[in-house]
């Protein structure tokens, strides 16, 4: 059985976590929220916290198995099942829009005349590779790729602070705490995705006690150092762009990094950034497709390459389903805000309660 | 995933092998020999109705040039009923692509502005993704067309000479820089007004004197005012002091000339340099009425001195700059002063007064801002200007003339 170190389930865990939300969390934010949305990003991403401890609990008192096969020993193996049913469902669906996203960015950005199904093939074999290789690969390749996604994206709000436009940051709370209300709840997807991959990769973490702990420290890492760099993403937009400009823009970050001057000579280093970030949507992707393959494993007992290979065609599908882009970035927010949400919010509270009951009770 | 067959493994590795060699085409990739990069676009009304002419100029480089930074110009002008309308015509005859992300300046024709209407053309401009929203838009007065069909005496593409002027501005601080972003930035607040520099055509004997052609052309180009806007309609123009007020009340001066000449007052007249300033705004009651008070702090180093009749003592010399520091005030506080006054004449908040007072009081800025263009015509604002000399240059005093001639 693969095992992962704590410092990898943290690296792993943020990579995940970030994925691509730095591209849409602005537009999202501000529409709610205003001027303000940037106070509720990092609120709204730490209920990832909660939840992700819940997950670390269930872990320690069912040790080696996913939340899947929890749910079969706590609900029975039908409702367990009709669960794995779900979460195989939405993560694959949503994996399958992430892969399309792929296509979107660099469609709009910088390769416009390339077609889609190049984005989606190319994405799609690396993260195949990656699946492939298993979850060690996967997560040392997240140890390798999630700074360098880090620097760029410090680079790129850095070298924007030249831009940054008098005042549009005031007044602050001028209309109240409701609009940070608003924002949180639209960032709180983000935090369930993260949350059914951990669902997923119980299974391979370390159950010692000094690691149980140190898991723990992970997920607070990994949802801190996330949703300080989203609120910096979210701030800094506001800063450059106002806060109309900010809901308007569908990727401003891209938009920012187009902006970028050093001294007036270095210029156009977008592709640069939009480089980085392709390793940011593979990891957020292949995290989606480890997902389904370990549903499928946990549920139907189907696992191998021709298993694999149908949930790739599966994501090509999906991707190939959703060609024009404000089609896709709606359906994005839908399953976000209607499927992922409600679904792991629900799902991990009762699991986690219906545990402590039976513990608190005595019942096995 | 067990790693225990490896014939699927080759078979993935050799797919990996097989797109990779299709994935280098890179679909749309276009070789930069033929591209041809796009410096500067002008905006004006088309003669027939919903149309406009548009000038793209390109910078070609030139073959055998001493340097190869040396460019040659290349401008079309093309009537379009919209931006892409426009690549298409023009392409025709380019026999390069037009390349977008080069584009450092757009000049939008007085007519143009004041008909309204420009941001449909500009959508192209912040919408495709070539374009790069620091780019520079400014005022044409007269037609942007012969703006950037004008032979500049120094060489330069028009679109370089501007995009230059621009970026040298800090050293005056006397039109506001404004790049494609902050513009539509600006126009999401609502209630400030935008603003453009203006840019002219320039010839001799029109406020200065040069070497011409021999031709009846304008030679040179200069940025001087600006044109103040609702929405994407041109109102108004400032004045160059107009528009020097209102870069000291939105706190845009870097470095700036200033002199005294014009001070009625004194006999003694000076001139200077602009070190530093900073504007800060206070929202206060006063006798039970809301008013913005503007703080402008600025340092000046002296270095010109005019109409000294006799030698100063230190002390009087002293004396003497703690006069200027007054004298240099006055002119900061009528600069600000003609700028304000034209705010309320036009009735359009160009000085972003309505988003100072939202910054600092949004309850008071809630009960007025749904009337405050009829608010701007009487809303009590102060100003409270110090200056401080910092130094006067080489030399104490002054050179006075010996006994007798031109001497008192």
């Amino acid at each position: 059985m693969e095992r992962i170190s704590p410092h990898q389930f943290m690296t792993l865990g943020a990579a995940v976590l970030m994925g691509t939300t730095f591209l849409p969390v602005a537009s999202m934010v501000t529409g709610v929220g205003g001027r303000d949305g940037w106070m509720s990003v990092l609120p709204g991403i730490a209920v990832g916290i909660p939840y992700g401890l819940m997950v670390i609990s269930l872990l320690e008192q069912y040790p080696r198995k996913n939340l899947l096969q929890i749910s079969e020993t706590l609900f029975g193996k039908w409702i367990g099942k009709i669960i794995g049913v779900f979460y195989i469902s939405i993560t694959g669906y949503f994996g399958g829009l992430l892969l399309g996203q792929a296509g979107d960015i660099y469609e709009v950005s910088i390769m416009p005349l390339t077609p889609l199904g190049m984005f989606y093939l190319g994405g799609l074999l690396l993260v195949f590779y990656l699946v492939w290789s298993g979850i060690e690969v996967f997560a040392r390749f997240s140890e390798v790729i999630f700074p360098i996604i880090i620097i760029a994206m410090v680079l790129n709000i850095g070298l924007s602070i030249p831009r940054v436009e008098q005042g549009e940051l005031m007044p602050i709370l001028s209309e109240g705490i409701k609009p940070l209300f608003r924002g949180g709840i639209k960032v709180l997807p983000f935090a369930m995705e993260y949350i059914l991959f951990l669902a997923g990769i119980l299974s391979f973490l370390p159950t010692g006690k000094k690691e149980l702990g140190q898991l723990k420290t992970g997920v607070w890492r990994a949802v801190f150092l996330v949703g300080i760099l989203d609120m910096l993403v979210v701030l800094i937009q506001i800063l450059v762009f106002g806060p109309a400009e900010t809901i308007r823009l569908v990727y401003g970050l891209l938009v920012l990094g187009k902006m970028v001057e050093v001294s007036r000579t270095v210029a156009g280093v977008e592709s640069l950034f939009l480089g980085v970030w392709l390793g940011a949507l593979v990891i957020k992707v292949s995290a989606f497709f480890f997902t389904v393959t370990w549903g499928l494993e946990t549920v139907f007992s189907l696992k191998g390459l021709k298993w694999n290979l149908a949930v790739g065609v599966v994501f090509m599908g999906i991707a190939f389903k959703f060609t024009r882009g404000p089609s896709l970035i709606m359906e994005i927010g839908l399953v976000d805000n209607y499927l992922i949400f409600p679904f792991a919010s629900i799902w991990i509270l009762t699991l986690w309660g219906v545990s402590r009951w039976k513990k608190g009770a005595g019942i096995q | 995933m067990k790693r225990t067959n490896s014939k699927p493994k080759i078979g993935l590795v050799l797919i990996l092998i097989t797109c990779h060699l299709f994935l280098t085409g890179c679909w749309g990739k276009r070789e930069v020999e033929q591209l041809a990069p796009l410096i500067g676009e002008g905006f004006d009304l088309g003669e027939k109705p919903g149309t406009f002419l548009i000038t793209q100029q390109f910078a070609k480089p030139k073959t055998g040039g001493e340097t190869g930074a040396e460019i040659e110009d290349r401008t079309f002008s093309v009537e379009v009923s919209n931006a892409r309308e426009s690549i298409e015509k023009i392409s025709r005859v380019t026999y390069r692509t037009p390349f977008m992300g080069s584009l450092k300046v757009i000049v939008i024709s007085e007519d143009a502005a004041k008909a309204g209407g420009f941001n449909d053309i500009l959508d192209f401009g912040q919408r495709y993704s070539e374009f790069r929203r620091s780019m520079y838009l400014v005022l044409a007065k007269g037609k942007a067309q012969d703006i950037l069909n004008l032979k500049l005496r120094a060489g330069l593409l028009p679109a370089m000479a501007i995009k230059n002027n621009i970026e040298g501005a800090d050293e005056l601080s006397s039109f506001p820089t404004v790049r494609l972003g902050h513009y539509l930035t600006i126009l999401g607040t609502k209630s400030t007004a935008p603003i453009l520099p203006v840019v002219e055509s320039v010839k001799t004997g029109e406020g200065i004197k040069y070497k011409a052609d021999g031709t009846d052309e304008a030679g040179e180009i200069r940025i001087q005012g600006a044109g103040v806007l609702r929405g994407d309609r041109l109102v108004d123009f400032l004045t160059d002091e107009e528009t020097k007020g209102y870069m000291w009340l939105e706190n845009y001066v870097i470095h700036r000339y200033i002199d005294t000449v014009d001070l009625e007052e004194n006999s003694v007249k000076f001139g200077g340099q602009v070190l530093r300033s900073s504007t800060k705004y206070k929202v206060k009651a006063n006798n039970g009425k809301i008013e913005l008070q503007y703080q402008i702090k600025a340092s000046i180093a002296v270095d010109e001195v005019l109409g000294l009749k006799k030698q100063l003592s230190g002390a009087e010399w002293v004396e003497l700059m703690k006069g200027a520091e007054k004298s240099f005030a006055k002119v900061i506080e009528k600069e600000c002063e003609l700028s304000i006054k034209k705010e309320r004449e036009l009735g359009l908040d160009f000085l972003g007064i309505g988003r100072h007072i939202e910054q600092r009081n949004s309850a008071y800025w809630k009960t007025i801002k749904d009337h405050w263009e009829e608010e701007i015509k009487d809303f009590p604002i102060s100003l409270d200007v110090q200056v401080t000399v910092h130094h006067t240059g080489m030399s104490s005093s002054s050179a006075i003339n010996s006994g007798g001639e031109g001497q008192e």
